[in-house]
C-alpha cells in the first residue's frame, strides 16, 4: 500500500531579512516611545485625520495585546467569575475566532471536575491567571 | 494527507550562527537573537522570523547572545574581550564591559539587574547592571575555558560549564556547590526553570539532570554527535542537532525518535524551543537559522494550513481526543476550516 505523497505545510510568505541599508529597529515600530504630538489644531481636518489614525492605531495595539493575552493564558491555570457568584477554575485550552467561547481542561466546578468544557464567555464576567 | 515540514530559513548573516536565546514572552509577542561570527548579531520576531534589527559595535565574533525577560535588554558576548548590553528596542549600545580575553557566555537574572558572564580566561563575573562603573564579582575554579553560564534557582545558584566539567555555585557565598565530570567535550547546556531540568549534551548523548542536586534524570543517544538540544515547555518532546546536519525529535518520556529533518548546509550549533514551546529554531554553520514547527501543519506564524480542493481522501475521523500525536493534531488543525467534506464520524478507540 503506498502513502500517498506529503504536502509541504504552505507558508503566508517567508521571514523578512535585513533591509540592507539600515541597522534597522525603525522608529515606527511597535515597540517605540511615542511620538510627539503632530502640529496642527484638533478640529481641522488634518487635525481631526491624525487624531483618528492614532486612535486607530491604539485600538489595534490593544487588540494585538489581548490576543497575545489569549496566547500567553494556554495551558496556565485560569480562575473565572462566572454570573450569580460562581468561581470555576480550569487549563485554559483555546479561544474561538469570535472569542466567544473558552475551550478549557480540567474545569472544576462545584459539582465535580469536567475533563473537557466549552465556557461561554458571555456566561463570564471575569477571569485571572498567572503567567 | 500527511504534511511535511516546511523550515523557514532567515538569511541575514554571513558567517555561522553560533548561539541563539528567545525572550520570554511580551506584550509584543516573544523575540529572537542570533550571535554570529560575523560580529553583527540580529534581533529578530520570535514567531516569524522577520529582522528588527542588527547591535552593530562588536569588533569580533560573537559567540553568545541573550535577551531579558521582555526583550527590552540584550547581551553579547565577543571574540573582541567584550560583553556588550544593548537597549532592544533601539538597538543602542548601552555598556561594554572589558574582559581579559574572548567572553563566550551572558545571562541576565529574571530582574535584570545583574549580568553573568563567561569566557576564556576562566572566570565568572558578576555585573552589577544599576552601577556599571563597578567592578564586577568573580568567581574563579575553572580549570578551562567557560562555555556557558546560567543562572539558575531563581538566580540563587549559577551553572557553569567548562570543556569537561558543569559546576553549580552558590550566589550568595561565592563558592562551589557541587560539580560533575565529563569524558567528553560539552557542548551545551540549557537550564528549564519549571521543573529545574538541566540539559546538557557531550558527544552523542543528550543527558538530562537536576538543576539543584545536578543527579542525573535520563539521558538519550543521537545518531550523530550533537552540538545542541532544548527541551519543550511542557516537557512532551526535545529536539536537538549537531555534526551531521539534521535536527531530531524526541518523545522526552520515551526517549523514542520521533522526527529528524535534512536542511542545514552545515553543522547545527544551537537549538532552542520558543517560549511558547510552538516552534524551534536552529542556527548553523551555514549562516542561517532556520525555524521548525513543533506540529506540523498548524496555523501558527507565517505557516497557514491550507486544505486541498479534492476531499476524496478524507476519510478520518472528525472526532478527536486529547492527545498530542502529530497525526491527530494535524487533524485538529485541518478541522479549523470549513465543513464542506463529509466525513464518516468514527471514534478513535
Amino acid at each position: 500500500m503506498q502513502t500517498p505523497p506529503a504536502i509541504p505545510v504552505p507558508v503566508l510568505r517567508l521571514p523578512r531579512g535585513p533591509d540592507g541599508l539600515s541597522r534597522g529597529f525603525a522608529p515606527d515600530g511597535r515597540r517605540a516611545p511615542p511620538k510627539p504630538e503632530v502640529p496642527g489644531s484638533p478640529g481641522s481636518p488634518v487635525g481631526r485625520e491624525s487624531r483618528e489614525s492614532r486612535e486607530q492605531q491604539a485600538r489595534a495595539a490593544l487588540r494585538e495585546r489581548y490576543l497575545r493575552s489569549l496566547l500567553a493564558m494556554v495551558g496556565h491555570q485560569v480562575n473565572f467569575t462566572l454570573h450569580e457568584g460562581v468561581h470555576v477554575t480550569a487549563h485554559f485550552g483555546a479561544a474561538d475566532l469570535d472569542v466567544a467561547n473558552f475551550y478549557v481542561l480540567q474545569l472544576q466546578t462545584p459539582i465535580g471536575v469536567q475533563a473537557e468544557a466549552l465556557l461561554r464567555c458571555s456566561d463570564i464576567i471575569s477571569y485571572t491567571f498567572k503567567p | 494527507m500527511a504534511m511535511r515540514q516546511t523550515p523557514l530559513t532567515c538569511s541575514g548573516h554571513t558567517r555561522p550562527v553560533v548561539d541563539l536565546a528567545f525572550s520570554g514572552i511580551t506584550p509584543y509577542g516573544y523575540f529572537l537573537i542570533s550571535a554570529c561570527k560575523d560580529g553583527k548579531p540580529m534581533l529578530r520576531q520570535g514567531d516569524t522570523g522577520d529582522w528588527i534589527g542588527t547591535f552593530l559595535g562588536h569588533k569580533g565574533a560573537v559567540w553568545g547572545a541573550t535577551l531579558n525577560k521582555d526583550a527590552t535588554k540584550a547581551a553579547t558576548a565577543a571574540a573582541d574581550f567584550t560583553a556588550k548590553v544593548w537597549d532592544a528596542v533601539s538597538g543602542d549600545e548601552l555598556m561594554t564591559l572589558a574582559h581579559k580575553h574572548i567572553v563566550k557566555t551572558v545571562d541576565f537574572t529574571q530582574d535584570s539587574n545583574y549580568l553573568l558572564t563567561g569566557g576564556q580566561d576562566k572566570l565568572l563575573r558578576i555585573y552589577d547592571l544599576n552601577k556599571p562603573e563597578a567592578e564586577p564579582k568573580e568567581i574563579s575554579g575553572h580549570t578551562s575555558g567557560i562555555k556557558k553560564a546560567l543562572w539558575c534557582s531563581e538566580d540563587k545558584q549559577i551553572l557553569s560549564a567548562d570543556d569537561k566539567t558543569v559546576r553549580l555555585w552558590d550566589h550568595a557565598t561565592m563558592t562551589e556547590v557541587k560539580s560533575l565530570n565529563f569524558n567528553m567535550s560539552v557542548s551545551s547546556m540549557e537550564y528549564i526553570p519549571e521543573g529545574e531540568i538541566l540539559v546538557i549534551t557531550y558527544g552523542r548523548s543528550i543527558a538530562f539532570h537536576s538543576a539543584v542536586s545536578l543527579d542525573p534524570i535520563k539521558s538519550f543517544e543521537a545518531p550523530a554527535t550533537i552540538n545542541s538540544a532544548s527541551l519543550h515547555p511542557e516537557k512532551e518532546f526535545l529536539v536537538a542537532g549537531g555534526e551531521d546536519f539534521k535536527l531530531y525529535k524526541y518523545d522526552y518520556n520515551s526517549g523514542e525518535e520521533l522526527e529528524s529533518y535534512k536542511g542545514h548546509f552545515g553543522p547545527i550549533h544551537c537549538v532552542r524551543f520558543s517560549p511558547d514551546g510552538e516552534l524551534y529554531a536552529s542556527g548553523s554553520e551555514d549562516g542561517t537559522l532556520r525555524l521548525w514547527q513543533t506540529v506540523v501543519g498548524k496555523t501558527y506564524g507565517l505557516w497557514k494550513c491550507v486544505l486541498p480542493e479534492d476531499s476524496g481522501e478524507l476519510a478520518k475521523p472528525k472526532i478527536s481526543f486529547p492527545e498530542t500525536t502529530e497525526e491527530e493534531l494535524e487533524e485538529i488543525a485541518s478541522e479549523n476550516s470549513d465543513s464542506i467534506y463529509s466525513s464518516t464520524p468514527e471514534v478513535k478507540a
